[in-house]
C-alpha cells in the first residue's frame, strides 16, 4: 500500500451568543414599591428606570428586564427568586 | 397591636395581649404552610431550555435554605421577645440589620397564603361571607402587608 499524506485543515468559526432574556412576572402578592426596590438593588437601575419596568409588570404581566449572555442570565433570575420575585429567562427573539 | 419607626431607623412593634404574639408567630406557621416550598415554586418558572433540571438540582436547594435561615432568624426573635415579656404584652424591634430575614419572612408567608386561597375581588367585597379559615388568612395576609409596607417606607430606603 502506497503512502500517504493527510492533509488536516481547521476552520474556525466565530458567532454572536443569543442573548437570553430575563423576565419578571407579575404576580398578585410582591408589592410595587419593593419590585422597583429589587430591580434598583440588583441591576443598579435608576428609580426612573426601574419605575418604568415595575409599571410593565404590573400591567402586561411580565417585563423584560435584562437582556445579555446566559451565565449572567442565571445569575440574576437567581438573585431575583432570592427576593421572592417571579422570575424566568429565555432566549432573546 | 402598634408598629412604630424608632430613631434608630428600625421599626418597633408592641404587641397588646397573648394573642398578638401568636399573630406574629403565625408568619412562620404561614410561611410552612404550602405543599410546595417558595424554592420549588420559584424554580418551576424556569423552562426546559433554560435548564430546568441544573437549576432544581443546584439553585433550588440554595434558595430553599436561604428561605429558611430567614424563617428561622425572625422565629427566634420572636420567641425570644415572647420570653422576654413573659407571654404578656411587650415590644419586639426590627433593626435596619434585621430588615430583609424580616421582609422576607412577611413575604414568604404572603406567598404561601396567596398560593393556597388565591384570593381575589370576594374578599375585597365581603368578608363576613367568607369561611372563618379563610376569612383569618385573608386578615392575617394584610396585616403582613400593613408591616412590609411600614418596613419599606421607614427602614428599607
Amino acid at each position: 500500500m502506497a503512502g500517504s499524506d493527510t492533509l488536516t485543515r481547521t476552520e474556525e468559526q466565530t458567532s454572536l451568543d443569543v442573548p437570553w432574556n430575563v423576565i419578571v412576572h407579575d404576580d398578585p402578592v410582591n408589592l410595587m414599591q419593593y419590585v422597583t426596590f429589587v430591580l434598583k438593588k440588583i441591576f443598579g437601575y435608576d428609580a426612573k428606570k426601574a419605575t418604568t419596568l415595575m409599571l410593565q409588570v404590573h400591567k402586561l404581566g411580565r417585563s423584560i428586564v435584562w437582556s445579555g449572555e446566559r451565565e449572567k442570565a442565571e445569575f440574576y433570575v437567581q438573585q431575583l427568586q432570592a427576593h421572592q420575585l417571579k422570575s424566568s429567562l429565555e432566549k432573546a427573539g | 397591636m402598634k408598629a412604630m419607626p424608632t430613631l434608630e431607623g428600625g421599626l418597633r412593634i408592641d404587641t397588646e395581649d397573648a394573642s398578638d404574639w401568636e399573630l406574629l408567630r403565625s408568619i412562620i406557621a404561614d410561611a410552612n404552610g404550602c405543599e410546595a416550598d417558595l424554592a420549588s415554586r420559584l424554580g418551576a418558572l424556569i423552562s426546559e431550555e433554560a435548564g430546568s433540571e441544573d437549576w432544581e438540582e443546584y439553585i433550588v436547594p440554595d434558595l430553599r435554605e436561604g428561605f429558611q435561615d430567614e424563617l428561622a432568624q425572625v422565629g427566634a426573635a420572636i420567641e425570644a421577645a415572647i420570653h422576654h415579656a413573659s407571654g404578656a404584652a411587650g415590644p419586639i424591634w426590627i433593626t435596619p440589620d434585621d430588615v430583609f430575614p424580616w421582609y422576607s419572612s412577611l413575604n414568604q408567608a404572603r406567598l404561601a397564603i396567596e398560593e393556597h386561597f388565591q384570593f381575589g375581588q370576594r374578599e375585597i367585597g365581603g368578608l363576613k361571607k367568607l369561611t372563618p379559615e379563610r376569612r383569618a388568612a385573608y386578615l392575617r395576609s394584610q396585616f403582613y402587608s400593613a408591616v412590609q409596607g411600614l418596613l419599606l417606607e421607614h427602614v428599607m430606603k
